[in-house]
């Protein structure tokens, strides 16, 4: 399908951008060919790395520097972008083309009002004076979905939810009727079910105003139910490019396949194993709960507010000897806060039971319990010491649990290093030298050092690109077949819980609400929450017939 | 610890920091082999003469060659504030790491404690321990030593917080390693490296400090060469020869700025993300 | 928290004080007294009490504004400190309003045109200044431009209210010395601060929405910039006491830091207490005010 001229509104022609660094040049991106219709929405798809960001930014003339355009240019309705002068390219931002960032809490400035920061687009670029744009703003946040939309606009970005805020970025982008816009992953920093909430609203205006929108995502799933076409984009170059159901049902390009294979889908069952429910569980917890938080006894003086954080409330589930157990459930549900109660890392109230020994606390958890019992950590970069070289990181569990000595020690490294798939030769470096998931690698392997009977991976994916996660998930499942490990798997990602996970426990707000096989999740009989959960997230283009009715 | 330097000298502070912070050092060690005079010989008619072949820097009030009361005094001024300064920061190091690791109430009293101590302004609180102790320079070193403490103990305080929240000691007590374990081998070592910008540069705190103290007569006594002793000497005779005054003052500059700019770039270089 | 400040500083300003080899008693009646006579002051003056109860004593006294008397003038000490402290704070007041009109705008300067020669020269008066104790610029200033330009005059205090001309051009080479080392740190700290607030998201955002430069600078980046910079100034007014004691040495003017050096030189107790207390206290009290303009403006302000 070919766009006919006067229906282009954005369109990027052989456009290549170099960055000037100490070691040379680096091509950020090569060649570029886009184009958005009106009303159309294409959807830029690549992982970290991939020049997407940049791709952004050169189409909003804000550019580092050191960036050198090479070649080619960008079109706004034929009107050459890169030739430009800078007031001219100021007039434009807003006005013409605007953009929706990522992060409401960190793209709004925290002292000022959301009114102000709405208005203040209004005033610049429509021309309106304070009180007309104040009321169009209350009209817009009407618009956008906020519920009492004067009070809205008082508040200050503090005071409104994720949500809420990302509604405010919208109506903001759309206030003064651009010809393109820019979405930046606007929904990666929210939780499932208001992403869901906030792409309807983005599908809905996108209909009603017509404008063309550049959506970009490393969520292949979400963009396989929002887009018409889509673009992938990898280390700056675009490898295929057209519509949606043919790029997810047809992939050309070896990449493009690899990516696509590797977004979970809830058809494809990825575990063969079966625990056997007959027998004693591993571990369990019964009537758990985990309170946070003392009052600063200053807070009182300055009258400043004070938030408790969500505990667990009588939390109680359990986990067979090689199973795996799923914990979903959105921020501030609870899930990473009884990870770490079960690891000593919160103090708890309840009882736990691991292999028939009782644990009420942290005295309990004696070295043969530590042993048994490790955790992975969702940040890579914070879970090793920056400090240490990958040897002394992964010889420690070895020492402290006496499993090693002296010469010894190097060849159980490179064997831990070769286990999950590192060379050797990592052993020298430092973390800071890894990529994300070759730290995530290491963390595994360190976790895994003792032989344990039960590993609690907390969100350990949710910070890494869609095919690095697809291979630290097939390690894992290996290292489960291998040693028929126990898993508890805490993750917002219900396509790819649904995938590994023997059984599902869903939470929220530090209440367990339901534990429940996995092929059960989506009876209709489910919990409410569950159901809505289950609804607000985008399963894959491509998938079976049966999937998509959801 | 040559990756360091080599880090170092990258930037521009580093680099000249560390040279100015050398030269200083060479000149504490071997000050008397340079010194071309006595830097007690008096010669009355040598008196506040100008820079000249035979008196490099000038002569002061007692015909005294400035060059070489520098290059003796850089001894007092820089050892003396040095020591202090490391001095303090063990003390103050080591209460702020306890109280970290306390946490809770124990911590919250121990600094609440610690911000009233600093309540006292740093050069006020010298004056009353040289006081208490008596005027001298081994004397005002102890000043300067607990003048600082309470500030590096805030800020070790506070680096050691941030390392405890990091995820990798987290880890560390999931393992269940030892708290020795965990104070030692996992948060020390990230610990230290802020520590040691800061001493860096509060080493040219203690050498204003102390000069100022000498300045005030209560820290070196005549007829040491303590330079802030030099520039409160002059300040009778500045008009005869302003070289008095001016020497000493630059050189209390030079080795302030130098520790100054030190600290900066110790501080990209110890950071093992921005240093490599 | 101010009350427990200053309790703690009473404690160590007597714990201090008190334990000095000096003994009172010989001092206020010289060296040839009598035995009697010096048991009769100490008992008197309450010496032989033991140290807790000198220090309720002492305590009480202040509370009623009785600071003791000075054992060098034989005169109460507080009103004389409180009228030199009173002095002290015209030259701090003067300082810090010439460092808040001088340190912001270069701090703002340097960070606009970050790694331009602008910003160079501003950091290296920032190093400078800051590597420079009082007592070496304020000689030099008194070198300089008393001696050499004979611009002012080199010492000495007329107060405003004999005459305001000259009082004040005796106050302007002592208020532009303890400023220096104030505009060195805060100009340093505003530059930072600025330079960190023009990377967040948020202005990013903003210069994405076509907002004129100045409205983006001004608007949005200066005002969560000088937020911080509140703290950084009550921090500094310790370092502001600590160059005004130096500074009225050096220029002869009889604010409270000269009364502190005559106390000390002359070990005379009630005074250095007194003078001490009361630095600490002002020290103290700028700071809890600061913290309450800060928790004030921030109550509106939380970071996420």
């Amino acid at each position: 399908m070919t766009e006919t001229a006067n229906n282009t509104v954005l369109q990027v022609r052989n456009y290549s951008l170099d960055y000037l660094t100490a070691s040379g040049a680096f091509h950020a991106l090569k060649n570029i060919d886009l184009e958005v219709g009106a009303g159309e929405i294409l959807g830029l798809v690549g992982e970290s790395g991939s020049g997407k960001t940049s791709m952004a930014w050169s189409i909003m003339r804000y550019l580092p520097s050191n960036a050198r355009e090479v070649g080619g240019d960008i079109r706004l309705r034929g009107e050459d972008l890169t030739a430009k002068s800078p007031t001219e390219v100021n007039c434009m931002r807003g006005k013409r083309i605007s953009m929706v960032f990522q992060d409401p809490g960190t793209s709004l400035n925290p002292t000022l009002s959301l009114g102000t920061q709405l208005t203040e687009t209004l005033r610049r670029h429509r021309g309106l004076t304070g009180k007309q744009a104040w009321s169009e703003g209350e009209a817009m946040l009407d618009r956008v979905g906020l519920k009492s939309p004067a009070e809205m606009m008082k508040r200050m970005p503090h005071e409104a939810s994720g949500g809420e805020k990302q509604r405010v970025v919208i109506a903001t982008a759309f206030a003064c009727n651009p010809e393109c816009i820019i979405f930046d992953e606007p929904t990666t920093a929210l939780d499932v079910i208001t992403s869901r909430q906030i792409l309807d609203l983005f599908l809905d205006l996108q209909a009603e105003t017509g404008v063309a929108s550049l959506y970009i995502s490393h969520d292949l799933a979400l963009l396989s139910r929002t887009a018409k076409r889509v673009a992938v984009i990898r280390r700056g170059e675009i490898v295929e490019q057209g519509a949606v159901d043919a790029i997810f049902n047809a992939p050309q390009h070896d990449y493009t396949r690899q990516l696509i294979a590797a977004v979970p889908r809830p058809s494809d069952r990825l575990t063969q194993t079966r625990p056997s429910y007959q027998d004693q569980p591993l571990m369990k917890v019964e009537n758990v709960s985990v309170h946070y938080g003392r009052k600063p006894f200053l807070s009182a003086l300055t009258g400043r507010s004070f938030e408790h954080f969500a505990g667990n409330r009588a939390v109680s589930l359990s986990v067979q000897p090689g199973e795996i157990l799923g914990i979903v459930g959105e921020s501030g549900s609870g899930k990473s806060t009884l990870a770490k109660a079960m690891t000593g890392l919160n103090p708890f109230e309840g009882q736990m039971t691991f292999a028939g020994r009782t644990i009420a606390g942290l005295a309990d958890m004696d070295r043969a319990y530590r042993k048994n019992v490790q955790m992975i950590f969702q940040h890579p970069d914070a879970s090793l010491n920056p400090r240490q070289k990958i040897r002394e990181i992964l010889a420690r569990p070895l020492k402290l649990y006496g499993e090693g000595e002296g010469s010894a020690m190097a060849q159980r490294v490179g064997d831990m290093l070769e286990q999950v798939r590192l060379p050797r030769t990592h052993a020298d470096r430092y973390p800071h030298q890894l990529s994300g998931g070759e730290k995530q690698r290491v963390a595994i392997a360190r976790a895994f050092a003792s032989r344990p009977k039960l590993v609690i991976c907390d969100e350990i994916t949710s910070a890494l690109d869609v095919s690095v996660q697809a291979s630290i998930i097939e390690l894992l499942l290996e290292l489960h077949r291998e040693h028929s490990t126990a898993f508890l798997f805490i993750t917002h990602d219900l396509n790819l819980i649904r995938q590994i996970a023997h059984r599902i426990a869903v939470m929220y707000r530090g209440d367990l609400l339901e534990v429940v096989p996995a092929e059960d999740i989506i009876s209709p009989e489910r919990a409410d929450y569950t159901r809505r959960l289950l609804a607000a997230v985008p399963t894959p283009a491509g998938a079976s017939p049966a999937e998509a009715d959801l | 610890m040559i990756e360091l330097l080599k880090r170092l000298l990258r930037t521009p502070q580093g680099a000249v920091g560390l040279v100015l912070v050398v030269l200083v050092f060479i000149v504490v060690l071997f000050g008397p082999l340079l010194a071309p005079r006595d830097p007690e010989a008096m010669s009355i008619l040598a008196r506040y003469k100008g820079p000249s072949a035979s008196f490099l820097l000038g002569t002061d009030q007692y015909g005294r060659d400035i060059l070489s009361r520098l290059l003796i005094g850089a001894r007092s001024t820089v050892t003396m504030a040095v020591f202090a300064t490391l001095a303090g920061t063990f003390a103050g190091a080591f209460i702020g790491t306890v109280s970290a690791f306390l946490g809770g109430r124990a911590d919250e009293f121990i600094m609440r404690t610690i911000d009233a101590i600093m309540a006292i302004p740093n050069l006020l609180f010298a004056l009353l321990i040289v006081n208490l102790l008596g005027s001298s320079s081994i004397n005002a070193l102890v000043a300067v030593a607990v003048a600082f403490a309470p500030g590096m103990a805030r800020i070790t305080r506070s680096v050691a917080l941030a390392v405890r929240k990091q995820d990798y000691v987290s880890a560390a007590i999931a393992r269940g390693e030892s708290s020795r374990y965990i104070i030692l081998r996992e948060m020390l070592p990230n610990v230290v490296a802020p520590i040691v910008v800061e001493t860096t540069i509060r080493v040219s705190f203690a050498v204003m400090l102390f000069a100022t103290l000498s300045f005030l007569g209560l820290g070196a006594q005549p007829p040491a060469t303590e330079w802030g002793l030099m520039v409160s000497e002059a300040r009778q005779y500045m008009h005869l020869s302003a070289g008095i005054l001016i020497w000493p003052s630059l050189a209390i500059a030079i080795v302030a700025i130098g520790f100054n700019l030190l600290g900066d770039g110790l501080r990209d270089a110890l950071n093992p993300r921005t240093g490599g | 928290m101010i009350v427990y400040t200053l309790f703690i500083v009473s404690l160590v300003v007597f714990a201090i004080t008190q334990v000095l080899p000096a003994d009172a008693a010989v001092m206020m009646l010289g060296e040839n007294a009598t035995d009697q006579a010096l048991e009769a002051l100490r008992q008197q003056m309450g010496l032989n009490d033991p140290i807790w109860l000198q220090y309720l004593h002492w305590l009480g006294g202040i509370l009623h504004g009785d600071f003791g008397q000075s054992l060098r003038t034989g005169q109460p000490v507080g009103p004389a400190m409180l009228q030199a402290l009173g002095r002290s704070l015209l030259l701090a007041v003067l300082s810090i309003a010439l460092m808040l009109v001088l340190a912001i705008p270069l701090g703002v300067l340097a960070a606009i045109r970050r790694g331009k020669l602008a910003d160079m020269i501003v950091s290296l008066i920032s190093y400078a200044g800051v590597s420079l104790p009082e007592f070496v610029t304020a000689t030099l200033a008194v070198l300089f431009v008393a001696d050499w330009a004979k611009l002012l005059p080199p010492t000495g205090y007329v107060p405003l209210t004999e005459n305001f001309l000259d009082g004040l051009a005796h106050l302007i080479l002592p208020v532009c010395v303890v400023s220096i080392i104030l505009i060195a740190h805060v100009s340093r700290m505003v530059r930072s601060e600025l330079v960190d607030v023009l990377h967040t998201d948020y202005i990013r955002a903003a210069r994405l929405k076509g907002l004129s430069t100045s409205r983006v600078l001004f608007g949005h980046a200066l005002r969560n910039a000088l937020l911080p910079t509140i703290t950084v100034v009550a921090l500094d007014v310790g370092y502001l006491l600590g160059g005004i004691i130096v500074v009225e040495e050096i220029f002869a003017l009889p604010g409270i830091g000269r009364q502190l050096i005559v106390a000390i030189q002359t070990r005379d107790l009630p005074a250095i207490q007194a003078g001490v207390l009361l630095m600490a206290a002002t020290y103290s009290i700028v700071n809890f005010a600061a913290d309450i303009l800060y928790a004030w403006l921030d109550k509106r302000i939380q970071y996420d």
